[in-house]
């Protein structure tokens, strides 16, 4: 176990390391930002001063050493336009996006489950057919659109919940809704698809034939082997939206990491780029490793693989 | 089978239990943000809440040159001088008085008995130590570009400073009025610059209460402000990024003012709730004569500019939202001059190239646009290029990301021509020295004599020459043809009539100048 332990830890090193190294260069793509920093009537001599000050002048490669041997020390420098500690900036986003993603995860949980059940028990019947075209639906929708007919209809019309911002549990519904539709549908038909699997297993057969009530058939014997592979996609889930739900926190104006990694990458600020890759990069990997390891623990033939 | 369904109804109950308790009524620790009343009467009593499509950076003041974060902190800090907010001429503000003592030396005499939001005084010192931070390199204040020709700043008594500079300065008022704005300097050095940055003092007409980056920033009034008690006792400027929200927001009553409504959104909104002013922002086609191309030939230029009719893409593209110009300066700027108008004429524009050895048919351009920068950019680009293609000339369209397209620009690596916007102006030297000389970084155009006359006219201290040189100068860049000058930008506002207010033509939003109707 030990030695699997270890093993992942060297994996998580090497995701976050080259996360690090691919969105480093691919910023730099989109070019040298110090003209965006400075007036337009900024004369040439002070873009080249600029230039030299916030270090953009030196080789690609030099940055590169420089900013790895920052961040291996958890230094991602300080804000091109404001100065203040990056890393520091993307953690005081965080409490914002653990709410909103975490919340929308619950939310999707308890609706999606007795639903993919329900739909699994009552297969073939018009509430299955008209759960899974739901889902569908669900699936199919996109997120900013859904989030902007939200706003339209609680927001301007009803005036039931504020359209943007976030402080409060009543500036969370519509984002959370939004976020959940498209998780709910994945769950629906996920969970669905392994009752169905278990469903048909000879165990239940056999519990059913001994006569065990329906309502324990299903919580105590079917749903709980069914829930063991959903386990992943409750973590990949996670991992995506605890990354920043960038369009969600955009269309809402949800003061999370998302938002402001799409803000800093509009202002070239990249520093708060990288130190918010690295954060994401970091809990993407984290929970990947739990969930191995919580597998490993559920099934011991994964270990030995 | 029956359970079961008890099991799920409960679960959805309490679903709808959950959201139930979101919804009105529920008492929220820290929901001030909560939505003003839409009903415009209950209005007063709340705060005005004006959106913002993004946030400022930092809200210290004299650091980051971006619209936002100088717009916001404006309500806090107060500069020495301002523009008056229809004509754009220079009213004092901390200031009282100004002149040139010699070419190279400005005198300013400043208002006394002002006090600092955490009651300081105003005087001499915050002026030097505000200019002071500009100019400290360790700073890294992005104006410094702007005022590398200070030298010094003299503090000569309380209430009297001098500015020395290396060169003749004839625009350092302008700069002052545009960038400076006065912190305070016992304050700045006593809690360091990184919570100045994020709690500001100044001596302006709202005191800071909160901000959350990307969500909100709180102010109130200030009871003790020097020039008068503010008629709205509290604002929230909220950053709402996504267009559509901001309306809706704007339609539930959520916020009561915003900028920028894109010109093919006007409908949407009633009229009474949509306020328009001529901004100083020119939007021009460039000639560029900097890369090589059909370009550099002055008869090539002038036969693009009879063929471009741009009356008629104000009225179909912009649907008549802008401002017509003549020539590089709009008619907000103070050094504005009549020029000569390229009528639409496509036949004398074939004829010119043909004198100049082209067929319209053997021309190939390309124009470079950005994307959503200015109002309808990139489509005014498209119709730009269907009408030189109908005298014949092909034209290649190359949208940009704003940053490539500001890199390409500097580097000289665009097409023939260019879409760009300049703003606020509101003299000419800072359009005309930035846009045709050969070095200027956002420069499209060269030409000897014409960069002599810059330079000279640059450094000219008597009104009357200066006003007739750059008179000169913009007829001979028309004569030229280095653009086709398109218009100036309408600066659109939704605004709620429970809110008395007035665009600025410099695009600022001083709540001090708002009330409740």
């Amino acid at each position: 176990m030990l030695d699997f332990i270890v093993k992942r830890v060297v994996q998580v090193v090497i995701v976050v390391f080259l996360a690090l190294t691919v969105v480093f260069f691919l910023i730099r793509l989109s070019g040298d930002p110090t003209t965006l920093f400075l007036p337009p009537d900024a004369p040439k001599e002070q873009i080249e001063e600029y230039r030299e000050l916030l270090g953009f002048n030196r080789p690609l490669y030099v940055q590169y050493a420089e900013f790895m041997k920052g961040a291996v020390h958890g230094d991602f420098g300080e804000s091109l336009r404001s100065g203040e500690d990056a890393l520091g900036l993307v953690m005081a986003r965080m409490p914002a996006t653990f709410q909103l993603a975490i919340s929308a995860l619950a939310l999707s949980l308890i609706i999606a489950i007795p639903l993919g059940v329900l739909s699994a028990y009552k297969r073939n019947t018009l509430f299955d057919k008209a759960s899974v075209g739901i889902t569908v639906i669900g699936q199919a929708i996109p997120n900013f659109w859904f989030g902007l007919i939200l706003i339209f209809i609680f927001a301007a019309q009803l005036k039931l919940f504020p359209s943007s911002g976030g402080g409060s549990v009543k500036h969370m519904v519509l984002p959370v809704i939004t976020l959940a539709l498209y998780s709910v549908s994945r769950f629906v038909r996920f969970t669905r698809s392994a009752m169905l699997d278990v469903l048909s297993k000879d165990y239940i057969r056999t519990t059913k034939a001994a006569g065990t009530p329906t309502s324990t058939l299903i919580m105590k014997y079917a749903l709980k082997n069914s829930l063991i592979p959903i386990i992943t996609l409750i973590a990949l889930d996670l991992g995506v939206l605890l990354g920043g739900a960038v369009i969600t926190e955009a269309v809402f104006s949800w003061p999370g990491v998302g938002r402001l990694l799409q803000q800093s990458l509009m202002n070239r600020d990249f520093p708060i780029v990288l130190a918010g890759v690295f954060i994401i990069a970091i809990i993407y990997a984290v929970i990947n490793f739990i969930t191995d390891i919580l597998y490993a623990y559920v099934n011991p033939q994964i270990r030995v693989k | 089978m029956m359970s079961n369904n008890k099991f799920l109804l409960a679960l959805f109950l309490i679903v709808t239990l959950l959201l139930a308790a979101c919804t009105e009524g529920t008492n929220v620790e820290g929901d001030s943000s909560s939505s003003p009343d839409s009903d415009s009467n209950a209005a007063n009593s709340g705060p005005l809440v004006i959106g913002f499509e993004a946030d400022a950076t930092t809200l210290l003041a004299n650091h980051d040159v971006n619209y936002t974060t100088d717009t916001l902190i404006r309500n806090i800090y107060d500069p020495l001088i301002d523009r008056d907010p229809q004509t754009a001429e220079f009213i004092p503000v901390l200031a009282e008085e100004w002149k040139n003592v010699d070419e190279k030396t400005w005198y300013l005499k400043l208002k006394e008995g002002i006090k600092f939001q955490n009651g300081a005084d105003f005087n001499a010192n915050a002026v030097k130590f505000s200019i002071d931070y500009i100019l400290d390199e360790n700073n890294g204040s992005f104006y410094r570009s702007r005022w590398a020709n200070v030298e010094e700043v003299v503090v000569l008594s309380d209430y009297e400073v001098e500015i020395h500079t290396s060169v003749p300065f004839p625009s350092l008022i302008q700069r002052i009025a545009e960038d400076l704005l006065i912190m305070e300097p016992g304050y700045v050095q006593e809690v360091g610059i990184e919570k100045a940055s994020s709690e500001p003092v100044g001596t302006g007409a709202y005191t800071f209460v909160d901000w959350s980056r990307d969500n909100y920033l709180k102010l109130k009034a200030n009871e003790d402000y020097w020039q008068g008690k503010p008629k709205i006792e509290e604002v929230e400027f909220r950053i709402i990024p996504e267009f559509s929200a901001r309306m809706s927001a704007f339609m539930s009553g959520e916020i009561h003012l915003f900028k920028n409504i894109p010109v093919d959104s006007v409908e949407q909104f009633e009229s009474d709730e949509v306020k328009q002013v001529s901004s100083s922002r020119i939007n021009y086609l460039a000639l560029s004569n900097l890369v090589d191309g059909p370009l550099k030939d002055l008869k090539v230029r002038q036969a693009i500019n009879y063929a471009i009719d741009a009356d008629e893409l104000l009225e179909t593209v912009l649907s008549g939202n802008g401002t017509r110009i003549t020539g590089p300066l709009s008619k907000l700027n103070a050094d504005y001059a009549e020029t000569k108008d390229y009528r639409y004429d496509p036949e004398l524009a074939v004829k010119l190239l043909e004198e100049a050895g082209f067929k319209p048919e053997d021309l190939s351009l390309t124009l470079d646009t950005p994307s959503g920068r200015y109002p309808m950019d990139s489509h005014i680009a498209q119709a730009i290029a269907s009408q030189l293609q109908s005298i014949g000339i092909n034209v290649e369209v190359r949208v940009n990301e704003w940053g490539q397209h500001l890199e390409k620009i500097q580097k000289r690596e665009t097409g023939d021509m260019y879409i760009l916007g300049w703003g606020p102006a509101f003299d000419a030297q800072s359009t005309i020295e930035n846009l045709f000389t050969k070095e200027a970084p956002y420069s499209s155009f060269y030409e000897e004599n014409i960069e002599k006359k810059i330079k000279e006219t640059n450094q000219l201290f008597n009104q009357d020459e200066r006003y007739a040189g750059y008179a000169e100068l913009q007829q001979e860049l028309v004569e030229q043809a280095a653009w086709v000058p398109l218009w100036q930008q309408a600066d659109l506002y939704a605004v709620k009539t429970s809110l008395s207010f007035s665009p600025r033509v410099d695009e600022k939003m001083n709540v001090f100048e708002m009330a409740w109707n």
